[in-house]
């Protein structure tokens, strides 16, 4: 529709992407100008797309797995989480206790991960190249942490159907354990170095607010609703795992701009590290695999929803399956397609300069958007 | 209870289906089918009780399509999942008037399986190139070269 | 004339030597991460990986401003006319380092029948080194610029740790 109009005389097209360093893979929005001012704009996905659904469909449910750990792979373990646990849910499978802990762990330290490497990149969208190099430095101490257990840095396919493959050993914990005080010692740093800087905080108060009726019209999840006010998070209400057993609260922001979204995720980080830390106290002993885990997975009939907290949002997995070794239709729920789709509501009447802000604050992935 | 609520609300407009899920199983509270032409008063429904639209997908039933529709609420736990048989050849009304995200997910299932949304404000392919001629996720589609 | 992408049209021996000594000493990435690969590549340009030692780590927006592309990551078919028009928007000499499994052959998502990817950034830009892995570790990455260096000085570096 908007791409089709003829040639006005007052506005201007402008193309963000699909090569820019500031869209977040490969997002093409394209923009109606006036002046500096957006008139009007229509994101433009799939530059993307690797036919992640299509190849579920030819594959059988163990060949499928590694496209888990590629469909966001800022937080892979998570994703592998959901897809383990959609598949043992068909099949029936109990996971031990001690494989739900080490789960949960690693799960938290990924998410640690991302937030590091979203609050590195959004503060070098905006200009800011220092925090890029503070981050970075943390995230490679727990990417040597996992390393070492999964064998992977990024794409991790460490799970499996009715527990994990390897167990953690004392030097994974202490290192865990010596990550979780350097992390808490940072955050004077952090805080001193954006939180309170003048330019951050004119950049990022009262810009690109989201209200609560928007966030229920498109069905947005995690940081991105989670700063405007509503406490969904499905680790909280829709337990999954051990959560249950970990005391953490949901932070939450007021007006919904991006000043809080971004309180909200740093906030986080520190509640993933409580999450951390009690669950390496309470670490129980035990198998880490279920028992009898048949070698040919043929689910039984029907179908299934599952949902996992990300560091992005809700990650729904929805399989169909016919009872056959390959599932018959697989639909990946992302968090960041919905949370992309209010881009244009809520840049209009922005200058460009907001809108690379804006943009940053919905963490976006986009091959999690194209799959 | 919400789910009691929306239950109650659903017999309003007389479905073919309104049944308790199989929580543990399929993670569902609720099970709902209804008729394509009673959809967006159904998802008008799910709109005044607070819920969002979690997702909207299709199934390719060689001979049918189903479209399947998840809802669930921020504000307390319950997942309702809406089953709307489709058949091949026909439009399915958008939902776009009640939730505005829906726009980008009926795109997507156009995209991927060729199903029509008639009301849908800007229908085109959203992940393929527009000039592309073919719908994937569709079961007799093998692939290109 | 004949007009071939990275031969200069004048030749002078010595000097040129000593250009490619410079050339290979300051290549300029342009930002191109297409998925997961980019963030290896994000990686490797942060401290503990440092590309900025091998003077790489100057990472350029505009093609026009730069002389390396890193394809990291997929090429899907609506992406590929992009990828083309930005490999000739660099000006000469320009190289292309091809950085994971996807960018070498489709890696992962490369099956029977797949429709959307290019499986390989060699099938419509020409490569000059390649990185394998999925991801391929910083190190990689460093080890495929460090190659890049010796093919274009024409001589292997001073230090070689095989």
């Amino acid at each position: 529709m908007m791409l089709q109009r003829g040639i006005e005389e007052k506005t201007f097209f402008l193309n963000l992407g699909p090569q820019h360093p500031s869209t977040h893979g490969v997002l093409r929005v394209v923009l109606e100008m006036d002046g500096e001012f957006i008139v009007n704009s229509e994101p433009d996905i799939g530059y993307g797309h690797r036919a992640h659904e299509k190849m579920a469909e030819l594959k059988t449910y163990p060949q499928f797995y590694p496209n888990m750990g590629r469909v966001d792979y800022l937080h892979a373990l998570a994703y592998n989480q959901c897809y383990c646990m959609a598949v043992e849910k068909l099949l029936g499978l109990a996971v031990p206790e001690r494989a739900e802990f080490i789960r949960v762990i690693t799960s938290e330290l990924n998410r640690l991960t991302s937030h590091l490497l979203w609050f590195g990149a959004y503060l070098m969208d905006l200009g800011a190249f220092t925090p890029f190099l503070y981050c970075f430095d943390d995230r490679e101490i727990i990417l040597d942490i996992l390393d070492r257990l999964t064998g992977s840095r990024l794409t991790y396919c460490f799970y499996r159907f009715g527990g994990v493959p390897a167990d953690i050993d004392d030097e994974f914990i202490s290192a865990t354990r010596g990550f979780v005080q350097r992390l808490r010692s940072r955050w004077d740093d952090y805080h001193n170095l954006v939180t309170k800087n003048v330019i951050f905080i004119e950049r990022t108060r009262d810009v690109g607010i989201i209200t609560e009726a928007q966030a229920i019209q498109y069905g947005l999840t995690g940081p991105t609703l989670r700063g405007s006010g509503i406490p969904y998070d499905i680790r909280k209400s829709e337990p999954y795992s051990a959560y249950p057993l970990f005391d953490f609260i949901i932070p939450t922001g007021e007006r919904g701009d991006i000043l809080d979204r971004y309180m909200v995720r740093l906030l986080e980080m520190e509640q993933s590290l409580r999450i951390i830390e009690q669950a390496l106290d309470k670490l129980p002993t035990g198998p880490i695999m279920a028992e009898k885990v048949p070698k040919r997975l043929k689910p039984a009939e029907g179908e299934v929803y599952t949902a996992v907290e990300t560091a992005r949002g809700e990650f729904g997995i929805y399989i169909v399956s016919k009872g056959d070794v390959k599932p018959y239709r697989t639909k990946l729920r992302v968090p960041s397609f919905a949370n992309l789709s209010i881009l244009s509501e809520i840049i209009q009447e922005t200058l460009v300069a907001d809108t690379v802000a804006i943009l940053g604050s919905l963490d976006v992935v986009i091959p999690e958007i194209d799959r | 209870m919400l789910a009691d609520t929306i239950k109650k609300s659903l017999t309003a407009l007389n479905l073919e289906k309104v049944a308790d899920g199989d929580y543990a199983k399929t993670g569902y509270h609720l099970e709902v089918a209804a008729q394509p032409d009673q959809m967006p008063a159904v998802a008008q429904l799910f709109l005044d009780q607070k819920c969002y639209l979690e997702s909207l997908t299709a199934v390719d039933l060689v001979e049918s399509f189903l479209l399947v529709y998840h809802f669930a609420s921020f504000f307390e736990l319950c997942r309702t999942v809406v089953h709307v048989p489709l058949a091949k050849g026909t439009r399915m009304p958008s939902i776009t008037g009640s939730y505005k995200g829906a726009d980008w997910y009926e795109r997507e299932v156009y995209d991927m399986f060729g199903i029509g949304f008639s009301g849908h404000p800007n229908l085109k392919r959203i992940l393929l190139p527009e000039d592309a001629d073919f719908h994937p996720l569709l079961k007799d589609f093998v692939g290109g070269k | 004339m004949e007009a071939k992408t990275g031969e200069p049209l004048v030749q002078l021996a010595v000097l040129e030597d000593v250009l490619n000594l410079c050339r290979a000493n300051s290549l300029w990435p342009i930002t191109f991460g297409l998925a997961c690969c980019a963030i290896e590549m994000m990686a490797a340009g942060a401290s503990r990986f440092d590309l900025d030692r091998f003077g790489a780590g100057v990472f350029r927006p505009s093609p026009r401003q730069s002389d390396l592309m890193i394809v990291a990551g997929t090429i899907t078919k609506k992406m590929a006319p992009a990828v083309v028009r930005l490999y000739e928007q660099m000006p000469a000499p320009k190289w292309v380092i091809a950085m994971g499994n996807c960018a070498i052959s489709g890696g992962p998502f490369y099956y029977e029948g797949q429709y959307a990817i290019v499986p390989g950034a060699d099938l419509i830009i020409p490569v000059d080194v390649y990185v394998p892995g999925c991801p391929p570790r910083p190190e990689g990455l460093i080890e495929g610029i460090l190659s890049l260096e010796e093919k274009i000085m024409q001589r292997p570096r001073l230090r070689k740790f095989r």
